[in-house]
């Protein structure tokens, strides 16, 4: 199979399929009934022409006679008026055992010479089909016949009758059986059609559900599904429901982790400070759990973000921007930051609320700690999909030159002196570039301070 | 200042409360959810540190009862989680400042001093009264400029008076917030701290910063400056 050929059979929607198998199922069908119709009609039409012309040759025969010279003669009334009258269509025609012409009805003559075929067996009547010279169609019986007298004479009797009257019974035969059975296709297609949107209907619902999930104006599919997609359909609520509570299990789990790791390190490093600690090993061990701390630290805050997965509601993001403004005009509120936050209208972020929250409230943090009095957001889609992009920037002395590309990497800080655990920007850049295959940027922004540029 | 510190991990509890005695707070202890939102509730607890990770009763919702019991005295999550999601709830039910652990101490407390001095409304890391001033964050108080050796005790009155400035404060008021329950206390002792305080910060006897209410406690009188002074 070509991969052609594989993707336009993959292309074909459910529809098209049925449509296709039952045209030619329905063709295949009416087709053979419609000729199988049309040849029984044809020998039954036939089977008449035959019965009128036998009752014709006979009738004939009836009124033929021999007159005393022993010659072959007919009344002046013959049986048929049509064979009397001239190019009635109806004729007949005598001739004798060695082939000679011996009568001719008046229909006959001057119109047509018809090319009888010779009749060998004696009280058999023979049905031919002929062609005159001009082309016109006749059917026509021969009977041979022996006149017996004193002499026993052979004769041959044919009656011809012209096809018009059966060519158009037939011809109205078959168009009356063809419109009706195309009608019928035509009805028949509609009705299936109908058939098949109702029977496809659940399937179009679950579709829809689908992307109402996805545009996050329902959180499981609601509707009621017939049996075969039952299964399927709880199976998928199940997973959405299972996917919320397995993440959150995750960072439970994660949670505990970080709480039974990190105050047994609070706890070493207040010890570290006693008196009774000589003063090099305090400088060493301070050091050295430093160093474990934002390991652990930078692991687990990496292994806690989720990224996009299928099916997720999308975020807003102006509630998340605002929720962190407050939490940060408390943290900082000896600064007394003013905060300038601009969030384009119904913004949404496809990803995960904890994700969001990671990086905005890290990013806002650093702004926050370097800024003087001010800090500004504006989060802005991006593109034509569902990207966005959001810019933090502060009134800040800025990030020197010399550092800007070391800043956002795993521990590295411009100012030891400023507090946090110098992985802020690092789990930002973490998530935003290795989880979410964004990208973040350093600059300078138009208060002079430092600007963080995050593709979503 | 009587401290709370609720936090289920004895090593790291004692280290905390031995060090915030150090400093001159009452402390007062819990290790589990439960015993800490009693004692904030029932205690004159002017601020408490608390872990989010708590047996019987999560941080959160200990906050979160203090909160509706209409409790205000400042919190500090003190916690392993440093997601800001945890944050952003965690100062959401109504804490004030957020530490994860591991911590430094000097910053723990600062971030107290701090959290107290603004509860008290005082914007300002230094307390300015006229000519006395209180510097919060170095702990120290300057008259005129110059500083003035106080002890830990004589400083933990001192700045429970100018956190309450104009309020008067009852005796057994004051005891409370500078002396645990089990600690054995003779009210003259307050007196004659009282005494040395006043000797130390107006030798002269001109300023009169502490006026005595005979039978209802003390208030410390002067008039808050604006503006930063040292």
């Amino acid at each position: 199979m070509t991969p052609i050929g594989l993707t336009v059979r993959a292309g074909l929607s459910l529809n098209a399929r049925l449509l296709i198998a039952a045209s030619v199922v329905l063709t295949a069908f009416l087709g053979l009934t419609g000729l199988t119709l049309d040849r029984a009609f044809r020998d039954s039409a036939l089977a008449q022409v035959r019965a009128a012309l036998q009752v014709h040759v006979y009738a004939l025969l009836g009124a033929a006679d021999l007159d005393r010279a022993e010659r072959l003669v007919f009344p002046k009334r013959l049986p048929e008026a049509r064979f009397g009258i001239p190019g009635s269509g109806l004729y007949a025609q005598v001739n004798a055992a060695s082939g000679a012409l011996v009568w001719r009805s008046p229909s006959m003559l001057g119109f047509v010479d018809l090319p009888f075929d010779p009749v060998y067996r004696t009280g058999v009547a023979a049905f031919q089909d002929l062609t005159d010279a001009d082309g016109a169609r006749y059917f026509a019986l021969g009977l041979a016949v022996v006149w017996e007298a004193k002499k026993s004479y052979g004769y041959t009797f044919y009656v011809a009758e012209q096809s018009d009257a059966f060519d158009a019974l037939v011809r109205g035969f078959r168009q009356a059986l063809w419109g009706w059975l195309v009608g019928a296709a035509v009805v028949l297609l509609a009705v299936q059609g109908l058939i098949w949107r109702w029977g496809l209907a659940p399937l179009r619902r679950v579709a829809l559900e689908v992307a109402e999930i996805e545009a996050g104006r329902q959180s499981e599919l609601h509707s009621s599904y017939p049996s075969e997609l039952r299964l399927l359909t709880e199976r998928l609520n199940a997973l959405l429901r299972n996917r919320g509570a397995h993440l959150e299990r995750y960072r439970h789990a994660l949670a505990d982790l970080a709480h039974s790791f990190k105050t047994p390190l609070a706890v070493i490093r207040s010890a570290i400070d006693d008196k009774d600690t000589p003063a090099p090993l305090q400088a060493l061990m301070r050091e050295q759990v430093e160093g474990l701390n934002r390991t652990v630290e930078y692991q687990l805050q990496r292994a806690a973000a989720s990224g996009r997965t299928v099916l997720a509601r999308p975020i807003e993001v102006e509630p998340a921007v605002r929720k962190l403004e407050r939490t940060l005009a408390k943290v900082h509120a000896d600064k007394g930051v003013q905060f300038d936050l601009q969030v384009a209208p119904g913004l949404r972020f496809h990803g995960d609320d904890g994700d969001l929250v990671e990086i905005l409230g890290n990013v806002l943090d650093n702004a926050c700690k370097w800024a003087r009095r001010e800090v500004v957001l504006r989060a802005r889609p991006e593109g034509a999909g569902t990207g966005l992009v959001i810019e933090v920037e502060d009134d800040g002395p800025g990030v020197p030159e010399d550092v800007k590309p070391a800043i956002g990497r795993r521990g590295v800080r411009a100012d030891p002196k400023i507090g946090g655990h110098g992985i802020g920007l690092a789990v930002v850049r973490e998530i935003v570039e290795g989880v979410y295959g964004g990208r973040l940027e350093l600059g300078r922004g138009a208060l002079g301070g430092a600007l963080v540029r995050v593709w979503l | 200042m009587r401290a709370l510190v609720v936090e289920d991990e004895a090593p790291l509890r004692e280290q905390l409360a031995e060090r915030l005695r150090v400093e001159g707070y009452v402390v007062d202890l819990a290790a589990d959810g439960e015993e800490g939102a009693f004692i904030g509730r029932d205690y004159p607890v002017d601020l408490a540190i608390v872990d989010l990770g708590l047996p019987k009763l999560p941080g959160i919702e200990v906050i979160r009862r203090w909160r509706e019991a209409g409790l205000c005295f400042p919190v500090l999550i003190l916690t392993a989680r440093g997601r800001w999601q945890d944050k952003v709830e965690g100062l959401g039910v109504g804490a004030d400042d957020y530490l994860v652990k591991p911590f430094e101490m000097e910053e723990l407390l600062a971030r107290l001093r701090a959290l107290v001095r603004r509860a008290a409304g005082f914007a300002n890391p230094v307390l300015t009264f006229g000519s006395l001033a209180l510097d919060t964050r170095a702990e120290c108080v300057r008259v005129e400029g110059a500083a003035v050796e106080l002890t830990a005790f004589e400083y933990r009155i001192l700045e429970y008076l100018m956190l309450h400035a104009g309020e008067v404060i009852s005796k057994t008021e004051l005891a409370e917030h500078l002396y645990h329950e089990d600690q054995d206390h003779d009210s003259n002792v307050l007196e004659v701290m009282l005494a040395r305080l006043r000797r130390k910060l107006d030798p002269e006897r001109l300023l009169n910063p502490i006026e005595t209410l005979r039978g209802r406690g003390y208030r410390f009188r002067l008039l808050k400056s604006s503006g930063p002074s040292v």
